[in-house]
């Protein structure tokens, strides 16, 4: 597929959750304006008319900024790239902060996928996160949503948290499931470096729940899932037939991307690079050099061939060699015979049709296979 | 120089309490260096021992000094101030006829120095009690000449009071070692007989001896034979510490110094052997000769950035320096090829691993040291086992024997409970209880060596808030109800890990390293059982819980390069464990028998 995927970071929140660590800041007026206007610039020392296969408006809080702001970044996008046909646009949207207009203005921007962050059905949980909506305002957006005409809609789900149980988070995997909606994404929680939820844990505060119970609620989540007809296409994706994310799948094929916004990163023209996570520092940065750079690297042609060997395993479809050898010059038995046969030995690999996977297994304990890839 | 005119000397001191201190200004005050010339320290030569503020090796320096109109010659030997070098202190101090005990009148008599004066006393030597520090503010020189009269019976009264740092006393005390101390006894016309009571390896000259003439003389080109090993060479210089090598023709009755003869390695010289001439040899060889005895073993094992014949290499080089290290192949299926190192004791094991890594860049897995045992057989042999992997099947042991060893320990009274208990649990035997002064006490206990081996002294430190000294000599091989534990890892036997103990505590201790392990071992894949067997009943078990889930729930385009470098050190940290079976051991987990704590 032509085309490079475009991300585009939007460093708001009205607040900030317990649990995360993206970069953001709480929503300001004039400093809204200012970063989507360095977003504008950022966007324009591309080059002119580069295709772009896929948009995603990730955060932060795209839809905590104001309808208007979004759309004067889009039109930049549109006017400046030559964005393909049948191009796959994401937002995200915070379930509390959609309304009827709000989602017909995107619409007419072009956005045809929308992500919600739900991350539960269960108010105990949502308030825990330090999530700024209720249960009803999922039901409601996702409403708004199909009324407004979207019809391909992704649903986040958090499991694995504090005192958390398989139950109610089987309960959550059902109301997301009864939605109908056409994509799920399962995040087993995180504790990150600097979130609040990592101070908690070290102070004793709250406890992380055990390796079992994570364990089991993953299971519950591909079990329940794949019985109602979602394909376990990533590990913690889950998609109808043909509603897998584009976007994310570029990553994970190690296509290009590009990372416009404070903190976005980008792996384009043999580069990676990542933004400063800093809205002050980006919007300098940008008005008096076109860049706002904090870290680059130029991998060599092995490293962009381990990662793209980590990349692929994380996908169910895992490493197809032929693809492998397209892409990075390599073989994917020569470079890691060994890896490959002492993980399938173990019985967390797998080979056939010309594809090396993850087994069943081999997704509870995927770090410690990919690790194995991540250099020779 | 007429034999009366010379004095042999050393000092005994505990570490600090300013032994190399007074040498320097000895040396300086008889003319030998100039203050400028006198580094800290001077008689100090390796790096190592002056970091540590010990000495490692013994050292003679040959000075001249004047009384009552007369020339004297006076050499200094310096001895080595740690427990482990017990043999090579003894023969220093035999090479005397006479020692300073020098105790700091901040501190008090320490366990060493009781230990070494009792030493001094047996070979016969004059000691002369010097109280040093005099001059600082803390001095209680009365209270420690006392405890100097009690312990040592030396009088109190006629105790010298001075201050090495400053000089004060110091030219004082050489006229009374002149005057108090006895000269050699005038054996000139026999046969010759010098003692080696130490020797360095030169990387020029070969093999430097150092000697004590008894009888006779030796001469340059004079033929001679080691009578201890029977090997014979040629002198091709003799010569005296100056502190400088000063070559003469010839070494008399009563001097000291030194001995080259073309001598390629350290291990051909026996310290504590007489050199003698081979065509018209002593009667009987010198009193006292002991080839040295290794207490101490533990397996080293090439780490991850020395390979195995880097190591050989490093440890050829070492033994030249040292004779009293001993090294054999080793391997274990566990770890690999690598040595079993043999060491005088603790500290001396330090030391080594110290040089491997500071003189030789080598990088080493070590696995916890051990004691030396005795087995009877049934077949009524008496054999050294020096590893619990090479013990016998018990079926053909007939007695296990255990080395003890007699502790001495110092201690202010407020501890004595403290270190009660502490030695109760370590199987040691109160002999008797013996009170210094109304605040000080030396106790002395028979100690098993392997309880008192490895984390012993700093447990004893921590008891009396750092104020207890101790030392130890070797009694000899016991009778004692050992048992070796195994330690069985996924249901395999790994040898690495085997020590043998006393039944009494083989449970505990097989417990605490069981769990020590389960700490150590990162969880796999599937369960690991961990057993504690001894002769084959398996006594405890723990069980590493197999890892569950570890996965990364998000890994989007942000997160590539971060999540790139925690899989890498993933990688890593995999590549340092070595395999048994199906199991990945970190290096760590071998180092834990060593840890007795909880």
């Amino acid at each position: 597929m032509g085309g490079v995927s475009l991300y585009l970071h939007i460093p708001f929140c009205v607040s900030k959750c317990g649990y995360c660590a993206f970069y953001s800041e709480r929503v300001c007026g004039g400093d809204v304006g200012a970063v989507v206007g360095a977003m504008i610039d950022e966007v324009r020392g591309y080059r002119s008319g580069l295709e772009i296969s896929t948009i995603y408006i990730g955060g932060g809080s795209p839809s905590c900024i104001g309808v208007e702001q979004l759309c004067r970044l889009v039109d930049a996008v549109y006017e400046h790239f030559e964005v393909c046909g049948r191009v796959e646009f994401t937002v995200e949207a915070n379930p509390g902060q959609v309304g009827g207009a709000w989602l017909e203005r995107m619409k007419g921007c072009g956005v045809n996928r929308l992500s919600f962050g739900a991350q539960s059905f269960d108010e105990g949980e949502l308030k825990l996160l330090g999530r700024a909506h209720g249960v009803e305002d999922v039901y409601a957006a996702f409403e708004l949503a199909r009324g407004a005409g979207y019809d391909n809609l992704s649903i986040d789900l958090m499991f694995a948290l504090p005192g958390g149980t398989v139950e109610v988070f089987a309960e959550s995997l059902d109301a997301a499931v009864g939605l109908g909606v056409e994509h799920v994404s399962a995040y087993s929680l995180s504790y990150e470096e600097g979130s609040d939820f990592m101070r908690e844990l070290l102070a004793g505060r709250i406890e992380r729940v055990c390796e079992e119970v994570d364990r089991a609620m993953y299971e519950r989540a591909i079990e329940v899932l794949a019985g109602a007809g979602y394909e376990h296409y990533e590990i913690s994706n889950f998609a109808k037939a043909g509603f897998e994310c584009r976007h994310n799948m570029a990553y994970w094929a190690n296509d290009d991307y590009i990372g416009i916004g404070p903190s976005a990163a980008s792996w384009f023209g043999g580069k990676r690079y990542t933004n400063v996570a800093d809205i002050g520092e980006y919007v300098a940065g940008i008005d008096s050099l076109g860049r706002a750079v904090a870290e680059s690297s130029e991998p060599t042609v092995i490293e962009v061939a381990c990662e793209t060997a980590v990349l692929n395993l994380r996908r169910r479809a895992g490493i197809d060699v032929h693809e492998f050898v397209k892409r990075t010059g390599y073989e994917v038995f020569g470079l890691f015979g060994g890896e490959i046969s002492c993980n399938a030995q173990a019985g967390l690999l797998e080979v056939c049709d010309d594809r090396v996977r993850l087994t069943d297994e081999g997704i509870m304990v995927a770090d410690r296979v990919l690790a194995d890839f991540s250099v020779v | 120089m007429n034999v009366k005119n010379i004095r042999n000397f050393s000092i005994i001191a505990h570490i600090d309490h300013g032994k190399s201190t007074l040498a320097d200004r000895m040396l300086e005050l008889t003319g030998a260096v100039t203050a400028r010339e006198a580094k800290e320290q001077l008689l100090d030569s390796m790096e190592l021992e002056r970091e540590r503020g010990i000495t490692i090796k013994a050292s003679a320096v040959t000075m001249q000094h004047t009384y009552e109109g007369q020339d004297y010659m006076l050499n200094l030997i310096d001895t080595p101030g740690h427990v482990d070098f017990h043999y090579e202190v003894s023969r220093a101090l035999a090479a005397c006829e006479g020692a300073l005990l020098v105790v700091d009148a901040t501190q008090g008599v320490e366990a060493q120095t009781v230990a070494n004066a009792y030493l001094a006393v047996g070979t016969g030597a004059e000691i002369m009690g010097v109280i040093n520090k005099v001059d600082l503010p803390a001095a209680q020189p009365d209270v420690v000449a006392e405890e100097i009269e009690h312990v040592l019976g030396i009088r109190g009264n006629e105790c010298f009071h001075i201050s090495a740092k400053s000089g004060i006393g110091v030219e004082e005390l050489l006229d009374a070692v002149v005057e108090l101390l006895p000269g050699p006894e005038d054996r000139s016309d026999e046969e010759p007989a010098a003692l080696i009571f130490d020797s360095h390896y030169d990387e020029y000259r070969g093999v430097i001896c150092y000697v004590r003439m008894f009888a006779g003389s030796l001469k340059v080109r004079q033929k001679i034979r080691f009578m201890g090993t029977g090997r014979t060479f040629t002198i091709t210089e003799l010569g005296k510490f100056r502190p400088q090598m000063t070559a003469v023709d010839e070494l008399c009755t009563g001097e000291v110094g030194y001995l080259i003869a073309n001598i390629k390695q350290l291990a051909d010289v026996t310290i504590g052997d007489t050199v003698t001439d081979d065509l018209h040899p002593a009667k009987k060889p010198l009193p006292g000769y002991e080839p040295p005895m290794q207490m101490v073993f533990s397996d080293f094992y090439p780490g991850t950035n020395t390979d195995y014949p880097q190591l050989r290499a490093a440890f050829d080089k070492l033994v030249m320096n040292d004779s009293s290290f001993t090294f054999i192949p080793q391997s274990s299926p566990a770890l690999g090829f690598g040595f079993r190192c043999g060491f005088l004791g603790l500290l001396h094991m330090e030391i080594v691993q110290e040089r491997l890594e500071r003189e030789h860049n080598i990088d080493v897995v070590q696995t916890a040291p051990t004691v030396s045992y005795e087995v009877l057989t049934k077949d009524g042999a008496v054999k050294r086992i020096d590893s619990p992997s090479v013990l016998p099947d018990p079926s053909h042991i007939e007695e296990l024997r255990e080395p003890f060893v007699k502790l001495e320990i110092i201690t202010g009274t407020d501890s004595i409970g403290g270190i009660m208990k502490l030695t109760e649990s370590r199987r040691c035997q109160l002999i008797k209880t013996d009170y210094l002064s109304t605040t000080r006490v030396m106790m002395e206990y028979k100690a098993p060596l392997a309880e008192i081996v490895y984390d012993f002294y700093d447990l004893l430190k921590g008891i009396s808030r750092g104020y207890a000294t101790m030392d130890y000599e070797f009694m000899g091989f016991e009778k004692s109800n050992l048992v070796r534990i195994d330690i069985l890892i996924n249901k395999v036997a790994v040898d690495a890990l085997s020590i043998i103990v006393h039944r009494s505590n083989a449970e505990a201790r097989g417990r605490k390293l069981i769990i020590k392990l389960r700490r150590a071992i990162p969880r796999h894949q599937f369960e690991i059982p961990l057993q504690v067997a001894i002769g084959g009943k398996i006594i405890a078990r723990e069980t590493i819980k197999a890892f569950r889930k570890d996965v990364t729930s998000k890994l989007y385009g942000g997160d590539v390069t971060r999540k790139m470098k925690v899989l890498k050190k993933q990688k890593e940290g995999k590549k340092r464990m070595k395999s048994v079976g199906s199991v990945q051991i970190p290096q760590k987990a071998f180092m834990s028998i060593l840890d007795t704590s909880d």
